[in-house]
């Protein structure tokens, strides 16, 4: 039966003078579910309401906002800053204090904050007041804090706070209280980030060395932001500033002191001053490197997991290798303890998850291998080739590249006064063997003129270097004829030439004769933000 | 190919306990050796009328068990099982039922209508068997080819019980006509044999429900009434009360049909009520409550505007009935019986009688009032206690209903004298003047009453009384105990720092806690009413008497305490412990939310938090359901006033979090448990994150799970947003597994529960809790992985479309939907501005929600709206 009422004598009973405890129970549980519910939705609504950061009481819109009503409050706020700093008024300074952090908590409104308005209406004058000298540390942050969101704007924005720049560099110096000193830090780096022009100005009002006396402090937080600061204004191209830094005494010592004991976040803003330090400035690195920078930089290299700090501890070692043979020699010997030595760290990066890390990897160990021809026979001997291998093989095309570089690099000696390139016939012979030639054969393939250029001169080296014609049927069997072939169309003049020459040397009616071709290859620009343009070894100086 | 099962069936009722286990064993290898065999030979030996009754009346019962379950997944699993038999094996089977009808046996022919009736539960919803109706109606012969009257009997019997079993719409209008022809002409008193009518009648009963039509029609209704009128003047007295059962169920089924019937039905059940046999009486004043019921419901349906043209019937047939319907009730008020008090589950007249009394009053309102009031004054104060407990009653009966204004002068009046008869030396008027007080309390005391009968001057003999009556016999305790709850609540919710009751405060928590103390306090559920009175005490109290709950607290500690240590030596004690518990952890709970509510009284909380937290884990070693859930509540409560720093109980406390979320039996617990994981995680914040994997891995467990009451689902879903609320970008792992079960359940949700309010009420908190998941999910995402959202935000956009469209949602769910709505922008930004431009509902709704007077809604709209078109303009 589906008859809904319940007309049993039990339940009908139930309601005859009903003990009150089991309603109670039953409304008491109910109660417990809504104040959980009245909970969850007040923690909701305040998420959704709130727009300035997580230490302040929070700024509550009660109303609709949008970005006109938060446009036109900024203006107002920067009006009534405008009216408390002129000369008439007498308030009080925390009444400005408060108006001024009303104004930098507009100015953080996550998404989209009304940068432009505030400048319009003339912000920067007045911020530029507070920053004069004698005022409050409280008033100072607030009015850098400002800057330091105006300066994270468009370019356009980020000039328009040139005139605070003399100010905030003053206030960078020793004698000013830590939270000044850090956001002032913060605006300039901010400008920094803009670009060389921008660099060369802050340079010019000699912001580099109080930030870099920054550095020797033990402040975590602040020296942070100082390095990251630093670092935006090393980058070059010019190596001045990088060289300039060097007049702060006892800088090399504090930036190995950071590297060895400061906590990860630390590190990584550090090993990027040194990245910059590393690539641009040889006798500064030298004396980075008296002053111990190897142990901590091998040791990163060989524990760290985070990709944030990795990527510039690899390329600060990339830089290195890169450089002087000697620096090589160091290295190895820095991280001669650790597992698998300094090949070991370089294996662990070539085999991460982060292509990358791969890439920079490969181009660290290029230039290891570009070196004497005892760095070509210790990696030869380690876990480096494998690894290359599996790489040039199942890699993305621009890991595949790299690898082949390095096994390139691998096969030759080292430049020496003859104009051709002479193979390692152990290492050439081997690394075939290995099953390296259809990698090289796929590269010469490749529509990127550098890499198709690198695959040409590794077949040239085969057919060459193996002894009894060997390579030419190698070549032939892995397809590289037919890929030869398909170049002696290729637009490219210098590509075109070396194919057919190969073609005709080592496959065509002339066979044996000698002709010249090749070194005078011209350099390639490597574009993007990565390591450095120029390498050392086999394609370039060979 | 069937077995003999003759001697196994016997001796599963041996007395002696090893042939017993051994049988029941066989049987049980026997059906999962082979379960279609099994089947028939239970069929064969039920239908074998040279076999003893005792077999044939077991087999069948474990052919009934073996078709349908109470519960739910169970019942599924066996029907599939009959489902998959082979069909000339069901076919014989169901043969075999159908003859064993016509035994002369009356157990086998009874079990075997059982037993038809169950397969017919699981084959007519498939359009199987349909020459079961046919066959049973053949059964019941023609005039001119009678049938014996015990095959009559089994098969009225098996008609009543597959129309129990299935719904009216499984059956073609045809078939229903000629069962009701069949039903009706058992009824008839030209069927001789009374055994005949009596099944007949009973049929009737469980096939009321499909007459929808025949009610429609009036000749064939009228023909139904006058047969089922007829059969409550039968000698019989069981065709009777079956008859006025029949009646009962119309009454309610059937309210809008009833006008041209009413000043017959008042005769017959008056008579009845005066005349005849209990049994019967009862029924005949179930059929006024129950019409009562209906007019309650209907205006409360439409409120205080009735209008002709309502859609709900409503006749006033209680207020026309008025002045003959209270006397014939106040009549039976003076037949009480000797100790019905004391009595679990008595059930007589004058109670029958009394809570009709209190439906009428719920019915007419002030039209009562002058009906009752001589009576109560003639007879308050009579010598018999009859006619005072009776007077006294009436009184009580007539408090919910009628306005104040004609109640309040009555009260005023009566009052002191009420406040007197707590002296009554007859403990059943002292039972039922302790429950008028209540009443008084409940409904004539509260900041919305304008005289109140409560005040300064007579306080402080009310609570005299009280404190008197308190200590009487366990019942009449009880009934003071609800006195002081609604005493206490009428002074909730001022925002005053005192209260009147606050200096009575102390005395009243030390005689709740003296009753809750008694030897006899588990008569009469003394002891929970007296706890869960504390609790309201506790709950509304005020801030002067904050140190009177402050030293509460230990009291109640210490005996949580000694309850661990209560020697338990039988099952009673056993209960008696776990009830104790569980009343003990609900005043935890309301005192750790009042204390945690002041910051000056916090302090008192955090102090005694480690106390609480170790006396509450060992509470949780006893394992008991209702204990469970109230240490779950209390630790919610006291996770919310220490904030983050529970996290150092979290490592000791998870293994229980762990087990209520797995306890499916128990599901209360199980939901309980579920709030927790919420309160955890606001106490909480991230601390919560190395307990994730658990609780996660738990949750889709119960997701999955068919076993699990469907009502947990819902808080689930809201608890994936607390948790992520919590987590934050932490959350990511768990995307992958949530999020397809969120999209299921949006499918589910969106297909609309039809005319079934139970299932529209249900989707409605599926959506809520989706929706819950959804911001808190988003929220948490919102400043690091947003990104991880972007695929499914055309999926959430469509759901929360498909919301705006439906007009059964609700208040919560519109919320949660404008809430979601303004997250998908604020979250995901560009993202989804494509998606909300070419979106045309959302525009619509959120502008209507705009104007709504919910001040939070319209808020969170503006809020919506304005991030959309930022977004969209963009």
């Amino acid at each position: 039966m589906l008859n809904p009422v319940d007309h049993s004598p039990a339940s009908r009973r139930d309601q005859f003078k009903a003990a009150v405890g089991n309603v109670a129970g039953e409304r008491r549980r109910k109660q417990a579910i809504i104040i959980g519910k009245e909970r969850r939705d007040a923690v909701v609504r305040a998420k959704r309401m709130r727009r300035a950061d997580d230490n302040d009481e929070g700024m509550m819109y009660d109303e609709p906002f949008s970005d006109k009503i938060i446009n036109e409050e900024t203006v107002r706020a920067v009006q009534e800053l405008k009216f408390l700093f002129s000369s008439s008024s007498k308030d009080s300074s925390q009444k400005k204090i408060e108006a001024l952090r009303k104004l930098r908590r507009l100015l953080s409104c996550s998404s989209n904050p009304p940068v432009a308005s505030a400048v319009e209406a003339g912000v920067v004058p007045i911020l530029v007041k507070c920053l004069e000298f004698g005022s409050s540390d409280e008033q100072l942050v607030e009015a850098a804090w400002s800057l330091t969101n105006i300066a994270s704007g468009d370019s356009e924005l980020t000039l328009a706070i040139l005139p605070a720049l003399p100010l905030l560099i003053a206030h960078l110096g020793e004698r000013s209280a830590a939270p000044v000193a850090e956001q002032c830090a913060w605006a300039v780096g901010n400008v920094a980030g803009e670009g060389e022009q921008a660099r060369d100005l802050l340079s010019s009002q000699g912001a580099l060395l109080p930030l870099a006396k920054l550095l020797l402090l033990n402040k975590p937080m602040l020296v942070k932001t100082a390095a990251w600061a630093l670092s935006n204004i090393i980058k070059g191209p010019s190596s001045k500033a990088a060289v300039e830094l060097f007049k702060v005494d006892g800088l090399s010592e504090a930036i190995i002191r950071h590297l060895t004991k400061g906590d990860e976040e630390l590190v990584v803003e550090i090993a990027w001053v040194v990245v910059y330090i590393t690539s641009l400035a040889e006798s500064q690195t030298k004396l980075l490197i008296k002053s111990g920078l190897l142990p901590p930089l091998v040791a990163w290299l060989s524990s760290s997991e985070s990709l944030s700090l990795l990527t510039p501890v690899l390329r600060s070692v990339g830089n290195l290798v890169a450089g002087d043979n000697s620096n090589t020699d160091a290295l190895l010997d820095a991280a001669k303890d650790l597992p698998g030595g300094l090949f070991g760290c370089l294996v662990r990066c070539l085999g991460s998850e982060h292509r990358t890390l791969q890439k920079e990897a490969a181009w660290t160990v290029s230039n290891i291998v570009a070196g004497s021809l005892q760095h070509k026979q210790l990696v030869f001997g380690s876990r480096v080739v494998p690894t290359l291998l599996h790489l040039l093989a199942t890699s993305t095309f621009d890991v595949r590249k790299e690898a082949a570089f390095a096994l390139g690099n691998l096969s030759v000696m080292p430049a020496g006064e003859s104009q051709l390139p002479q193979p390692i016939m152990e290492h050439l012979s081997m690394l075939v063997e290995r099953g390296c030639l259809p990698g090289f054969i796929n590269l010469v393939k490749s529509p990127d003129l550098e890499a198709s250029r690198l695959g040409l001169q590794f077949l040239e080296l085969v057919l060459r270097g193996l002894p009894n014609g060997q390579g030419s049927k190698l070549v032939e069997k892995e397809e590289g004829l037919a890929a030869l072939e398909v170049l002696e169309y290729h637009d490219n003049d210098d590509l075109r030439s070396m194919a057919n020459e190969l073609i005709d040397k080592y496959y065509g009616e002339d066979y044996g004769l000698e002709e010249e071709y090749g070194p005078g290859i011209a350099e390639v620009v490597r574009g993007g933000e990565e390591y450095p343009s120029w390498r050392k070894g086999w394609v370039v100086n060979s | 190919m069937a077995f003999e099962v003759t001697q196994i069936l016997l001796n599963a009722q041996s007395s002696d306990g090893a042939v017993r286990r051994t049988a029941e064993e066989n049987l049980k290898q026997f059906q999962e050796q082979n379960f279609p065999v099994f089947l028939l030979s239970l069929a064969h030996e039920l239908a074998n009328n040279e076999k003893p009754p005792e077999s044939r009346k077991l087999a069948g019962l474990i052919l009934k068990n073996s078709l349908d379950a109470k519960d739910a997944s169970r019942k599924a699993e066996l029907a599939q099982a009959w489902i998959s038999l082979d069909n000339a094996l069901k076919s014989q089977i169901k043969g075999a039922l159908l003859m064993t009808l016509s035994s002369p046996v009356k157990d086998a022919s009874h079990t075997a209508a059982q037993v038809i009736a169950k397969v017919a539960a699981i084959e007519l919803p498939l359009r199987e068997w349909p020459d079961l109706v046919g066959s049973l109606l053949s059964n019941m012969g023609t005039p001119q080819a009678q049938k014996p009257p015990g095959l009559k009997q089994a098969t009225l019997e098996t008609l009543g019980y597959v129309c129990e079993e299935i719904s009216p719409e499984v059956l073609a209008q045809e078939q229903v006509n000629s069962i009701l022809t069949a039903v009706v002409q058992g009824m008839n008193t030209s069927e001789t044999n009374n055994d005949v009518r009596l099944a007949a009648t009973r049929a009737l009963y469980n096939a009321l429900d499909f007459a929808q039509n025949n009610f429609d029609n009036e000749m064939e209704r009228d023909y139904i009434m006058r047969v089922v009128c007829e059969a409550t003047l039968s000698p019989d007295v069981k065709i009777r009360q079956a008859a006025f059962e029949c009646l009962v169920s119309i009454s309610s089924t059937y309210y809008s049909k009833l006008s041209p019937y009413m000043g017959d039905l008042f005769t017959i059940t008056s008579k009845a009520v005066r005349e005849d046999e209990e049994g019967v009486a009862l029924q005949a004043l179930e059929f006024w409550s129950s019409i009562c019921d209906e007019e309650i419901e209907a205006q409360e349906e439409y409120g205080a505007e009735f209008s002709e043209d309502s859609e709900v019937p409503y006749f006033k047939f209680i207020k026309q009935a008025l002045p003959a319907l209270v006397p014939l009730l106040l009549e039976t008020l003076t037949k009480q019986e000797e100790n019905q008090d004391q009595e679990e589950g008595a059930w007589n007249l004058s109670m029958a009688g009394g809570t009709c009394l209190g439906l009428v009053a719920r019915t007419v309102g002030d039209d009562i009032v002058p009906l009752v009031m001589p009576y109560v004054q003639e007879n308050i104060a009579k010598p018999d206690w009859k006619f005072r407990e009776a007077a006294t009653y009436a009184f009580g009966s007539i408090l919910e209903g009628p306005s104040l204004e004609q109640l309040t002068p009555l009260v005023q009046v009566a009052f002191n004298f009420m406040l007197n008869a707590m002296k009554d030396q007859n403990t059943h008027v002292k039972d039922t003047t302790a429950w008028t007080l209540r009443r008084i309390f409940e409904f004539l005391h509260g900041p919305n009453v304008d005289v109140p009968v409560v005040n300064q001057n007579n306080l402080s003999v009310i609570v005299e009384v009280l404190s008197e009556g308190i200590k009487d016999v366990p019942n009449v305790a009880e009934k003071i105990c609800g006195a002081i709850y609604f005493l206490a609540q009428g002074y909730e919710g001022t925002s005053e720092p005192s209260s009147p009751l606050s200096p009575y405060i102390q005395g009243i928590i030390q005689m709740l806690l003296a009753s809750a103390d008694r030897e006899d306090a588990n008569e009469s559920r003394l002891r929970t009413s007296a706890y869960e009175t504390l609790n309201e005490v506790v709950r509304c109290s005020t801030e002067d008497t904050a140190p009177v709950i402050m030293q509460l607290l230990p009291a109640i500690l210490q005996k949580l305490n000694s309850t661990l240590d209560m020697p338990v030596l039988s099952s009673e004690d056993r209960e008696k412990q776990n009830e104790l518990q569980a009343s003990l952890c609900g005043v935890l709970q309301v005192i750790i939310q009042k204390l945690s509510a002041l910051e000056i009284t916090k302090f008192g909380i955090l102090q005694c938090a480690d106390q609480m937290m170790a006396l509450l884990l060992r509470v949780f070693s006893c394992r008991n359901a209702t204990v469970h859930e109230e240490a779950m509540l209390s630790i919610g409560a006291l996770a919310y006033a220490t904030g983050p720093e529970f996290a150092k109980y979290m490592q000791e406390f998870y293994k229980y979090l762990e087990m209520g979320l797995q306890n499916f039996e128990e599901y209360q617990v199980c939901a309980v448990t579920v709030g927790v994981v919420g309160d955890l995680c606001r106490s909480l914040d991230d601390k919560i994150l190395p307990y994730c994997d658990g609780i996660m891995t738990q949750l889709l467990k119960d997701l999955s799970s068919s076993h699990l009451h469907r009502s947990v689902k819902p808080p689930i879903f809201s608890c994936f947003g607390d948790i992520a609320l919590a987590i934050g970008e932490n959350f990511e792992k768990y995307l992958a597994y949530a999020m397809p079960m969120l999209q299921t359940a949006a499918e589910v949700s969106a297909q609309g529960g039809g005319d079934d309010d139970e299932l529209i009420d249900y989707y409605n908190q599926l959506r809520n809790g989706i929706l819950e998941a959804y911001s808190g999910i988003m929220q948490g995402f919102k400043n690091t992985k947003a990104e991880l959202m972007v695929q499914y935000a055309s999926h959430i956009l469509q759901f929360i479309e498909s919301i705006c469209d439906d007009p059964h949602r609700d208040d919560a769910v519109t919320k949660s939907a404008v809430g979601v709505l303004g997250d998908l922008a604020d979250t995901l930004g560009s993202h989804v501005a494509i998606l909300f431009r070419n979106s045309s509902s959302y525009q619509g709704f959120l502008q209507e929600c705009q104007a709504s007077d919910d001040q939070q809604l319209k808020e969170t709209a503006d809020w919506a709206l304005a991030i959309i078109s930022r977004i969209v303009s963009q």
